[in-house]
């Protein structure tokens, strides 16, 4: 199954150089495109934290550095889970397009595993954040333990998961009111990455606690960052976001499962092939 | 055929098995009205379609079945549920004796399932890209994917689309395209729902030659639907035609003329011009018509008609929905 993950990985990857680099004008405008819009996405936060010198406790660099967090984290994102709407799982499902998935000899999660990969054209956020976040760290003059880096990385792949779980638990809506909750895992998800993009350092602690618990936005970025730096807020172990993840996803793969019961019981009067295959 | 498809070594002598199965949907309704719409808040009105009613049916290896039956009769529902797409209410299902449900992914390996209204292909990328695709998620080994993308090449004439996108692919072109595709990892049994969906009449041709064949040659079993009869006539062997939720009919097709009691016309040209006869050949056994003809002064041509099959179907169809 390993080796055949890693072919699907290939395949993919071919696949999108082929798609973006189709033509090479076409190519160069959607670069530019996802620069720019990546780089407007973070400047405002950025701007307010340099104008007020810092915000809620946190220094400017420290805000530029979770907002280069956020901003990899969306890369990861986009390059790992968004072709074919892997991610945004409630389309697939609400356009009646899971019966392609059916009809393919892999389990469906190493389906939605792979084929969303898209790490050419998906992957500018990520290279964008990565660019912050040298400069974030550089200004920040910090000495880091060789181990931070896998750190790093493990609270990038915990948050990724975070976001997933809630994309893929609203989308179970999407097996009992089809045309209803079409769009309902892209509205969690956009919500999500907006409102988690804000330091909530400096706000009201029923507020933070809020936020890192009922609607967890907090967990994407600002709990992440103060914790890579040792801070995390009201004492709370760096581990929390993985337990919270965990939870997560068991309340999501049961309601989930349930969801996919009821679609193969019952059936879905409904196809559109919008957005199947590209 | 020197290229074969599939390399069999499984045995299995049933294709299909359907026992006792019932699929039941519900389905929303609504009076359109400001008191419809109020009571929906409270009490949804909902009909219960029985879309399946205790069906039962087998299909042998080899066999190449139509599967017919007027609109809502549920065709789709039975080929969703050979494709593990759906579940049945009540029933089992096996493929190839295994469960579309249990054993989908070894199912998938050995089945090809193909919507006329529906694309595997890729839209951005050529005809061919779609086709390493297919390479890579089903692992078809190498040698077995050259030789049947030869095969279908060849057989479907598609050389010149494989460099095509498919966005640009006209409809009968993306048919053929597709079927290429399904055909890549050979598919020892076929559903095929409506696959000459706004075909041309030589696409048509060639697609219903190419299925004959595969059928005839490589003893893939196929079950097909369609509207148009005359198509599925030309195609299958044996009809199963399902209407208001049950089998109707399972047999061939001029079984089908004779339980519809279709006349078989006969035009007789003579000396003094034409005549056209309408005969039960039931009740008039075609040798003592022969006879009869033979004995008929100054005749120039015979002409033996059976009835249309799509005046048959239509004749069925209108006497179900009375039923």
């Amino acid at each position: 199954m390993a080796k055949q993950i890693l072919s699907l990985y290939k395949l993919y990857l071919k696949m999108d150089i082929a798609w973006l680099f189709r033509d090479a004008k076409t190519a160069f405008l959607m670069i530019i495109a996802d620069v720019l819009s990546n780089l407007s996405a973070v400047t405002g936060i950025f701007l307010l934290a340099w104008r007020f010198d810092g915000i809620g406790g946190m220094s400017r660099h420290e805000v530029l550095f979770m907002l280069a967090y956020s901003t990899i984290l969306t890369g990861i994102f986009q390059t790992f889970f968004c072709g074919g709407n892997t991610a945004h799982i409630s389309r697939v499902i609400g356009r009646g397009q899971l019966e392609h998935a059916f009809i393919q000899p892999l389990p469906l999660f190493v389906q939605w595993l792979t084929s969303g990969f898209i790490p050419i054209s998906g992957s500018s956020n990520l290279i964008s954040g990565i660019v912050i976040m040298i400069i974030a760290l550089n200004q920040l003059d910090l000495v880091l333990p060789w181990w931070w880096i896998f750190s790093l990385v493990a609270n990038l792949i915990i948050t990724t998961a975070l976001i997933l779980a809630q994309s893929y638990l609203s989308a179970s809506l999407a097996f009992y009111a089809p045309v209803q909750a079409e769009e309902i895992s892209t509205i969690v998800i956009d919500e999500f990455a907006y409102i988690g993009n804000f330091p909530l350092s400096g706000m009201p602690k029923l507020l933070q606690i809020s936020l890192i618990t009922i609607i967890p936005t907090g967990l994407l970025a600002w709990f992440p960052t103060l914790a890579l730096f040792g801070k995390t807020p009201f004492g709370i172990t760096a581990w929390y976001p993985l337990f919270f993840a965990i939870i997560l996803w068991i309340i999501a793969l049961y309601f989930f499962k349930k969801g996919l019961k009821y679609y193969v019981k019952k059936g879905i009067n409904r196809y559109h092939p919008m957005g199947h295959r590209r | 055929m020197s290229k074969k498809a599939s390399i069999d070594t499984t045995q299995w002598d049933t294709a299909v098995e359907i026992s006792g199965v019932t699929k039941i949907f519900t389905q929303w309704q609504r009076e359109n009205s400001s008191r419809g719409v109020l009571r929906n808040l409270f009490k949804p009105q909902k009909k219960i379609i029985t879309a399946l009613d205790d069906v039962s049916l087998t299909v042998k290896r080899g066999e190449f079945v139509a599967y017919a039956g007027p609109n809502g009769a549920g065709k789709s529902t039975t080929m969703k549920l050979l494709a593990g797409m759906l579940q049945p209410t009540t029933g089992s299902v096996k493929v190839m004796e295994l469960s579309p449900d249990k054993d989908r992914i070894k199912l998938m390996k050995r089945l090809g399932v193909l919507f006329g209204n529906r694309t595997e292909l890729w839209w951005d990328h050529p005809v061919s890209q779609s086709f390493e695709w297919k390479k890579v998620v089903w692992a078809i080994p190498d040698e077995v994917y050259k030789r049947n993308l030869e095969m279908v090449t060849e057989l479907l004439d598609i050389g010149d689309l494989l460099k095509t996108f498919t966005r640009e692919l006209s409809l009968g072109q993306r048919m053929k395209a597709d079927l290429a595709l399904l055909l890549l990892h050979s598919p020892e049994v076929i559903l095929l729902d409506e696959p000459t969906l706004g075909l041309d009449v030589v696409a048509k041709r060639q697609m219903i030659n190419f299925l004959k064949k595969i059928n005839r040659e490589n003893n893939v079993t196929i079950i097909v639907t369609s509207h148009d009869m005359d198509d599925l006539e030309e195609m299958a062997q044996r009809i199963l035609m399902i209407a208001n939720g049950k089998i109707a009919y399972d047999g061939d097709f001029d079984g089908l003329r004779s339980i519809a009691q279709n006349s078989t016309k006969v035009i007789v040209t003579t000396d003094t011009g034409v005549t056209e006869y309408e005969i039960n050949l039931q009740t008039n056994p075609i040798n003592s018509l022969l006879r009869r003809l033979s004995e008929v002064e100054g005749i120039r041509d015979v002409e033996i008609k059976k009835a249309p099959i799509e005046a048959v179907i239509a004749e069925l169809y209108r006497g179900w929905r009375g039923a």
